[in-house]
């Protein structure tokens, strides 16, 4: 009959639909600039507001609106544009994005992205266009090696730090033997390769390194595999979504307070706390990172951040506040928003980060920060990362270590 | 207790789950002829408003109740205002339903966030068995328990119940039914409330399993979608089998086949639709 067949041509249409990306259209906000006497600049951010990375899209513009709003919308004594483009993590799309920025709106900074994959494809057109990028999360390490450009600067963490920092106290404190569990992307692989490294160094061995594909949602094979194996630990590397679920299943299938957890700065992070509560308990991690951090910026930060969003700030909302943070030294030291003056002075730019002091490397263009070994302690009825000690000044090697 | 086992029954608890999200689906398609694509919004929806109400110390049970009737009554509103205009429209269907999961996924995002949410499981299913050396929780198995409810519960309306025979007269022929005297309008929508709470079900009994996040919606529909195709257009009994399978497989693929596990889905469906083009439970297409 005719009508089954179609049925079945729209079961199609409707797959075709989803399938080749059913995801949103860009939402650029639009305030109009005030002519008044002082000069605007724009600036373009890039990030990802559809799917897995909304979430950290979201923390990172909420930490930049609020430095915007406590500086009179202005960085560097300049009044701000701000124009918002979703790349939907998708590499091509963000080259497009990219395009509508840098070309029709002529924004003379961007901010971005989330993703590294994002990152590495628009790497090369930054270059060509000489315009400034500062790069609020991406973490691929090639950003500060191969693919180090005089026009990305990145504010948050690279990889390599993040899976490296807690190795060395997991190894002499926790135990011997480790598991790890990381999605099978590239930044799951960095982050792996860097804690193992380290773990080693430390006198640790890494017994084996399981890679679910990306997208995972069911994590129960591979813990139930890890609770064959009886590791003294096991570090597991998962953003977002994927975090929450593993956390969750951890507990579900008998391993939390049986086989310690750790992981890099994800698992340690309000995004995952806030919504796991009381199973992530236990947990240790490598954090940039904490609203109890003590230190006067921090106390200032969070007190803002809690009225204007009600909520506790996450690591993301951080970066989004120092990309904002940076702009304006930058700008104030370089007195120009000229690209070739702003790289200047953000090599090496030093300045106090509710995270603690930061300053960019020249020699890879990425933060030199404190990270703190913490664990996740019930406080007054709350998951608290507990920080166990302090690891100062974190910084990449300048070069990719062979190994 | 092996390993094996613990494989076979998580495949089987998610299989349960597929099940329980694509029988609304299967339902509404195989009585009124309407292709939902909304299906895995409501999904979302549910757990939003069971998560917003359990944080507000409502119990699981109350929470589970109040998002189902919510997500009914936005199918009854969803059906009345704007299905109901292009019923035998099949193009108009699809862009209408894919419109609306547009609307009602940003208009989530604006009143929930995008952080993610999970909801945490009813205090007395909150433990764990222990089989052997492994562990297994006693949730998952109150999902397996609750999907072949669902299967038996379906059964039952469909085939002992006046108002089955209503509904499978309805499908067959319409204009007689009501030239019987019956308001086939009325049970189209009480059709599509229900495929909706099915779907209600579904979001606040997988918060705990899978979480709630944006994008959730999209993943839940093609999923459905697939155990849909394979089971038979409109079979829910079709669903029924085709989720297992999907359940078991892709499970079972992340075991031996790690960087398959996806495409293997993908292959059933494809090897489902070479040697039974209707699926596993469809109609002959004449």
């Amino acid at each position: 009959m005719l009508k089954k067949c179609k049925v079945w041509g729209i079961c199609l249409l409707a797959f075709m639909m989803i399938l080749s990306g059913c995801s949103g259209s860009a939402i650029s906000s639009k305030k109009t600039a005030s002519k008044g006497e002082e000069e605007t600049i724009k600036i373009g951010m890039i990030l990802s507001a559809t799917g897995t990375f909304a979430p950290l899209t979201e923390g990172i513009r909420n930490g930049f609106n609020l430095y915007l709003e406590q500086h009179d919308n202005k960085l560097g004594g300049k009044k701000v544009e701000i124009k918002f483009e979703d790349d939907e993590a998708n590499p091509q799309v963000a080259l497009r994005k990219y395009r509508q920025l840098v070309s029709s709106e002529k924004v003379n900074l961007l901010v971005g992205p989330i993703s590294s994959a994002v990152a590495y494809a628009i790497r090369d057109e930054v270059e060509k266009d000489k315009i400034i990028l500062i790069d609020a999360n991406a973490a691929g390490n090639d950003l500060s090696w191969s693919k180090k450009s005089d026009f990305i600067y990145r504010l948050s963490f690279s990889n390599w730090q993040n899976g490296s920092s807690a190795a060395d106290y997991l190894a002499k404190n926790i135990g011997k033997s480790a598991i790890t569990i990381a999605p099978d992307y590239p930044a799951g692989k960095e982050v792996i390769s860097a804690f193992k490294a380290a773990f080693e160094a430390a006198g640790g061995k890494v017994v084996k390194e399981i890679y679910p594909k990306l997208g995972t949602n069911d994590f129960a094979t591979y813990i139930t595999e890890a609770a064959q194996t009886k590791p003294d630990l096991v570090y597991t590397f998962m953003t977002g979504s994927d975090g929450i679920r593993f956390v969750e299943q951890y507990n579900d299938f008998g391993l939390k307070g049986k086989i310690p957890l750790a992981g890099p700065m994800e698992l340690g992070d309000q995004l995952i706390i806030e919504a796991t509560s009381d199973n992530t308990e236990g947990i240790y991690s490598g954090i940039i990172y904490s609203p109890w951090l003590e230190n006067d910026q921090n106390k200032q930060f969070v007190e803002a951040y809690k009225k204007k969003y009600s909520k506790l700030p996450n690591t993301f909302a951080v970066s989004g506040y120092d990309s904002a943070q940076v702009i304006d030294k930058a700008i104030k030291k370089a007195g120009s928003v000229k690209s070739a003056d702003l790289s200047k002075v953000l090599k090496g730019i030093s300045f106090d980060s509710p995270r603690g002091p930061i300053t960019i490397d020249p020699k890879t263009n990425n933060p030199i920060q404190n990270f703190y070994v913490a664990k996740n302690t019930k406080k007054d009825n709350q998951i608290v990362p507990e920080v166990i000690e302090t690891v100062e000044k974190v910084t990449m090697p300048e070069t990719a270590p062979a190994n | 207790m092996s390993i094996f086992s613990i494989q076979l029954l998580t495949g089987l608890a998610y299989g349960m789950l597929y099940f329980m999200i694509a029988a609304g689906l299967t339902i509404i398609l195989g009585v009124m002829n309407i292709v939902n694509l909304a299906h895995g919004t409501l999904f979302l929806i549910s757990s939003y408003i069971a998560f917003t109400f359990i944080s507000q110390n409502v119990g699981f049970w109350a929470a589970l109740l109040l998002a189902m009737a919510g997500t009914a009554i936005l199918g009854i509103i969803i059906e009345r205002l704007l299905i109901k205009r292009v019923y035998g429209k099949e193009l108009e269907q699809v862009l209408l339903t894919f419109g609306l999961t547009y609307i009602i996924a940003d208009t989530a995002k604006w009143i929930w966030g995008t952080e993610m949410h999970t909801i945490a499981v009813p205090v007395f299913l909150d433990s764990s068995i222990t089989m052997g050396s492994m562990v297994f929780p006693v949730y998952r198995l109150f999902v397996v328990l609750v999907g072949c409810g669902l299967a038996l519960l379906l059964w039952y309306f469909e085939s002992r119940t006046r108002i089955g025979a209503v509904i499978r007269a309805g499908v067959d022929d319409r204009d007689m039914v009501s030239a019987l005297g019956i308001n086939v309008g009325l049970v189209f929508t009480g059709v599509f409330a229900f495929g909706a709470a099915l779907a209600g079900l579904s979001g606040v009994l997988g918060g705990p399993l899978i979480g709630i996040y944006t994008g959730m919606d999209s993943e839940i529909l093609v999923t459905s979608l697939i155990v849909v195709v394979i089971g038979g257009l409109g079979s829910w009994k079709g669903s029924f089998i085709g989720a297992i399978l999907i359940g078991l497989i892709e499970t079972f693929g992340k075991v031996w086949f790690p960087s398959f596990s996806m495409l293997i889905v993908f292959l059933l469906m494809v090897v489902v639709l070479i040697i039974r083009p209707q699926g596993l439970f469809g109609r002959e297409v004449a």
